[in-house]
């Protein structure tokens, strides 16, 4: 008998939680289901779990507090679900340490994707942030907001970047002098909020070199690295 | 003359109150000018009246040998003794005059069978000699003016009085009067007068003004940039009117924001809780087996979590904690379009010069995105291209569909509205689109005008501010 992955499930809403743990049961895993976070708290140290489902909104303990008591304990992984969008609050949750974040309604195929990719990626030991650096980083004129997720130019100017975009750059920033090939980089980016559409990871670089490079057609920020992989030239500098 | 007319209230108090000051003034100099001339009147008949009951009185106790000749006399003025009266039918008869004159006889005890006075401008020669104090044109010192330096005072004779009274044997006595000419103190007094009314009414008026329209004037202000729930409330201040109206109004300021603060949250909180029912419905769906129904059913859905999405931001809009930044306008437009060719759609772009604007990324890139869709939807295809006029940006997306009627322009932001009701259903969108995006713009302090092209199609254009 292989070993089934274990899910704790914690959601106030019997109404979403009972058939989304049928539908996790259905696709082969093993759910607990908790109605708040004291529920959780007592499952958490009677099983071994592989990953949390966390809502955010719970009367008493809320998402975000339990989410921190997990990941100040254990390694496990956690994902957030939750009704609010407002972005914010999901730069919140990712802080806290959680690896992934869906919004409600969310598509039961997409959350196993990413329960995939999050557990691929717990497997591999990789770090559960993105070694991000507080401040941001500063590269060839650039500086790229953790916080606020931006990226300003020279002249101080905001430079819109796509979710995909942002993650791709500060992969490539937060390990400059790297190479990174696509499958490393897609890995990286994708875990966390995948979009319904995955771009190409080189659709994803010769966007971000038309926003960033002075000439995208021979990219010195970006660089390709024969063998199939980018690399971030330059120096960077940790805010 | 519309410029010289002040816009604002104390301006136009001030004006009126001047004019009708100046008015008031003209009227009293007039009525002065008028009463001194009378009083110079009835002071020279008083002296010829007073010489004529003299006279006869000194006749009358029996010294005729006097009558002619004596110093006395001739300073006073010979009265004289006719036959005919010397104020001739030709003469400017003064009827009030007479009268006065016939009641200070009867008082001195002297009755006349007629009497009559008359105002000559130049003395009937008839009449040289028969005159009462100064000679024509003399200059004498005023007795004021002596004591207040001894200044020369020309006093200008304005004319003659001539009263003429018949006695009871038929013989007219006359007597001739100097009327003395208006005083130029008196023009002195009246200017002197008139600025002292003026300081002392315009002066506390203006502060009065000012004290009443300077709080109005904030008033105005702060009604015009109102925002609810932000705007704090103004200062009580101004005369009790004003004050009540300032209270009436912080009153209904309060009374907007927490209700459009009511509405955010219920709107918030139905848009949270719908989510909710709604993701359980999402997984159910996944239990259906016919795939063309389970479909639909998620298309369904994802409509209805996007219509709470637009809803949420239309209700969330305008108490947006994130600051305006300088964006590079064509970062921004490229995000948007790259989502649109990622979807099979077609948008065009050319990147050009960097053109920045002063806005919040996030809300913009919706509002634009709302835009691109619209014109992917009903226009197929969409060509972006920016223009600046200096502290304005515009983004222009033109399509090639088939535009807007001209008359339901206006109407396509009206919220659940769409242009072409027979394709409502198959083409999804919450209706809030426009709405929404007009909402960003307008908080942004731009705005979004819809126009149709002159080769067909729609050019729907995002104002922004320039950064």
């Amino acid at each position: 008998m292989t070993h089934k992955i274990h899910i704790l499930l914690v959601d106030d809403e019997a109404s979403l939680r009972e058939p989304l743990a049928d539908y996790l049961v259905k696709q082969g895993y093993k759910v607990q289901q908790a109605s708040d976070a004291s529920v959780a708290r007592s499952l958490l140290n009677a099983y071994d779990f592989d990953i949390i489902l966390l809502d955010i909104m719970m009367p008493g303990e809320d998402g975000l507090s339990f989410c921190r008591h997990v990941t100040d304990k254990t390694e496990i992984p956690v994902i957030f679900i939750s009704a609010r969008t407002e972005e914010t609050e999901r730069i919140i949750g990712l802080e806290l340490g959680a690896d992934d974040y869906v919004t409600k309604p969310f598509s039961p195929r997409e959350l196993v994707a990413r329960i995939k990719v999050v557990l691929r990626r717990a497997e591999k030991g990789a770090p559960r942030q993105v070694g991000t650096s507080e401040g941001g980083y500063r590269f060839s004129g650039w500086t790229l907001k953790c916080d606020k997720r931006s990226l300003v130019d020279a002249d101080g100017d905001t430079i819109s970047l796509s979710t995909g975009e942002y993650q791709m750059l500060l992969a490539l920033v937060s390990r400059a002098g790297k190479v990174l090939n696509r499958d490393q980089l897609l890995d990286i980016t994708q875990g966390r909020e995948a979009h319904a559409f995955d771009r190409a990871v080189d659709n994803q670089i010769s966007r971000l070199r038309r926003k960033i490079e002075a000439d995208p057609k021979n990219p010195e920020i970006i660089k390709t690295v024969w063998g199939g992989g980018y690399v971030l030239a330059g120096e960077v500098l940790s805010l | 003359m519309k410029r010289l007319w002040p816009r604002s209230l104390v301006g136009q108090l001030l004006l009126l109150v001047a004019l009708m000051l100046l008015l008031a003034q003209a009227i009293n100099s007039f009525l002065l000018y008028r009463g001194a001339q009378t009083q110079n009147l009835v002071e020279a008949s008083t002296g010829a009246v007073a010489r004529i009951a003299f006279g006869l009185e000194r006749q009358a106790s029996d010294r005729p040998a006097r009558r002619a000749g004596s110093m006395r006399a001739r300073r006073w003025g010979q009265l004289k003794y006719s036959a005919e009266s010397a104020v001739t039918d030709d003469m400017q008869r003064l009827p009030e005059l007479e009268s006065r004159a016939g009641q200070a006889f009867a008082n001195m005890g002297t009755g006349f069978s007629e009497i009559r006075a008359s105002f000559n401008r130049d003395l009937d020669p008839a009449m040289a000699g028969h005159l009462i104090g100064a000679n024509r044109g003399e200059w004498r010192k005023g007795p004021i003016n002596r004591s207040m330096g001894g200044r020369l005072e020309p006093r200008a004779i304005r004319g003659y009085v001539i009263i003429s009274a018949r006695q009871a044997d038929g013989q007219w006595v006359s007597i001739a009067s100097t009327v003395r000419g208006r005083s130029p103190l008196m023009v002195r007094t009246l200017l002197l007068q008139t600025v002292m009314i003026y300081l002392l009414m315009l002066i506390p008026l203006f502060l009065l003004g000012r004290y009443v329209s300077r709080p109005l004037k904030s008033l105005t202000a702060t009604a015009l940039d109102f925002r609810p729930g932000e705007t704090p409330a103004l200062p009580e201040q101004g005369p009790p009117d004003t004050r009540d109206l300032i209270r009436a109004f912080n009153a209904m300021g309060a009374r907007v924001s927490t209700m459009i603060s009511e509405k955010d949250v219920m709107l918030g909180a139905i848009g949270h809780d719908l989510r909710t029912p709604l993701a359980a419905l999402r997984v159910r769906v996944e239990n259906v087996e016919d795939a063309t129904e389970r479909e639909r059913m998620i298309a369904g859905i994802e409509d209805i979590d996007h219509m709470l999405d637009d809803i949420l931001s239309l209700a969330r809009l305008g108490r947006s904690q994130d600051q305006a930044e300088p964006v590079d306008i064509r970062s921004l437009i490229e995000t948007v379009v790259d989502e649109f060719t990622d979807l099979g759609h077609i948008v065009r772009y050319q990147r050009g010069d960097k053109q920045r604007a002063l806005v919040r990324e996030t809300l913009v890139r919706r509002a634009l995105r709302n835009l691109v869709g619209n014109a992917t939807l009903y226009g197929k295809a969409a060509d972006i291209s920016v223009e600046n006029s200096g502290d304005r940006l515009m983004i222009h997306i033109d399509d090639s569909g088939p535009g807007i009627p001209e008359a339901t322009i206006e109407s396509m932001f009206e919220p659940f509205l769409r242009g072409e009701a027979s394709r409502n259903r198959a083409t999804g969108g919450s209706g809030l689109g426009l709405t929404l995006a007009r909402a960003i713009a307008r908080d942004h302090g731009g705005d979004i005008i819809l126009k149709n092209r002159a080769g067909g199609g729609l050019r729907a254009t995002l104002v922004l501010p320039a950064g």
